[in-house]
């Protein structure tokens, strides 16, 4: 299939795995460019010589394009920005935060840039300085999230700029895809459904909380602070919410969040650890390998739109 | 300027009643967010004609920081 994303990234199918942290690491990213999506690995908190062996590992299980995800928040991200640079990376996403200040180092170096946005106003503010796509996310999706969904913001966005959209939170599946053409995006960016997949490395406790979650299982904490998270819901998000609803204080919050995404990805803690993940987790089924998953969507999404093609209005 | 750069801020950020002051922060005092503040700006590029570079939105602390950047980039 080809879009304006596909050409721009070098990539055969417009699906691009969401740099989640500690989940987005270089087998699943591996996995989801050598199926023909584009992998990206996720710098998040990690030092810069880790995101530097993750890259060079990556890159020794495919010869096809890895992106990296930058937090821009992070103190270290000027140096995660330089091992990309000097690894070689072509495509960077970037969350949380402003990516102005490292354009034109990736720009001059030919990297890709497409920040995540989440209002037509900070679309239009990246268009300017020299992004090559943005990512719509709707609040939908896993993690850190913004307000506006995913069906309102995306056509928003489309609207706005000129340059290509990916559409971001609530997509797991074909019928998901095929929505997301219909409203402007020429890719889309999927997290969830790809923490289960057979190449991703978190714990299998983790997994089963993704595939066993419900339509309402799907919790927002946070909201207090600014930085509202989404997760599955469990025993922490509660005491978390009770302790929200209580006036506590962030140090107070915050005690229970450090290192909670951790505890969930690395050590199977469902109790006391965050299992971040989007709205669509009730949709995520079962296991596969990412080119399952891929081939699965892009059939999928094809067998939909060429039967609504007969529709009339 | 002061004035102006209010009145953008009550509209544009459905704050119709709010007190701002010159030296009310964003974050601290107006509960004013990131996503807040790319709204603002864009709102400040239209009505006073100039380009504000996103690398120059971490400076925009306080209402009067605007204020004063506004002048030095000659708004009038």
């Amino acid at each position: 299939m080809k879009t304006r994303i596909t050409e721009l990234l070098g990539i055969e199918y417009p699906i691009i795995q969401g740099g989640m942290a500690w989940v987005a690491e270089h087998r699943l990213a591996a996995a989801v460019s050598e199926a023909g999506g584009l992998g990206i690995i996720g710098a998040a908190s990690a030092p810069a010589e880790v995101v530097r062996e993750e890259i060079r590992k990556a890159k020794k299980l495919t010869d096809k394009p890895v992106g990296v995800n930058i937090m821009l928040m992070n103190p270290n991200a000027p140096e995660v920005a330089k091992v990309i640079l000097e690894e070689g990376v072509k495509v960077v996403t970037t969350g949380a935060g402003n990516p102005a200040r490292f354009m034109k180092d990736f720009k001059d170096a030919g990297v890709k840039v497409i920040p995540v946005v989440a209002s037509v106003a900070m679309a239009k503010m990246m268009e300017r300085c020299g992004a090559d796509a943005v990512v719509a996310e709707g609040t939908e999706s896993g993690g850190h999230i913004g307000s506006a969904t995913t069906m309102c913001l995306v056509p928003q966005v489309a609207d706005a700029v000129g340059i290509p959209v990916v559409a971001a939170g609530g997509i797991g599946d074909g019928r998901g895809f095929a929505a997301a053409l219909m409203l402007g995006a020429e890719a889309v960016q999927m997290g969830t459904r790809f923490i289960v997949a057979k190449e991703s490395i978190v714990h299998q406790n983790y997994k089963d909380k993704v595939i066993k979650a419900k339509d309402i299982d799907s919790e927002v904490t946070g909201m207090s602070t600014g930085h509202p998270v989404r997760q599955i819901r469990n025993p922490m998000t509660r005491e978390y919410l009770r302790l929200e609803k209580e006036g506590a204080g962030l140090e107070e919050l915050e005690s229970l969040t450090l290192g909670a995404l951790r505890r969930a990805v690395m050590d199977g803690d469902t109790v006391n650890g965050t299992l971040m993940a989007g709205q669509i987790a009730g949709l995520v089924r079962k296991e596969q390998t990412c080119r399952e998953m891929i081939e699965e969507i892009m059939r999928e999404a094809q067998m939909l739109l060429e039967r609504k093609a007969d529709l009339r209005i | 300027m002061f004035e102006r750069v209010a009145a953008i801020i009550r509209e544009q950020l459905n704050m119709e009643n709010a007190d701002i002051k010159m030296q009310s922060s964003f974050k601290e005092d107006m509960n004013v967010d990131s996503l807040d503040l790319f709204e603002l700006v864009m709102a400040l590029e239209e009505e006073f004609d100039i380009e504000i570079p996103s690398q120059d939105l971490e400076q925009l602390i306080t209402v009067g920081a605007v204020v004063e950047y506004l002048k030095n980039k000659g708004a009038e």
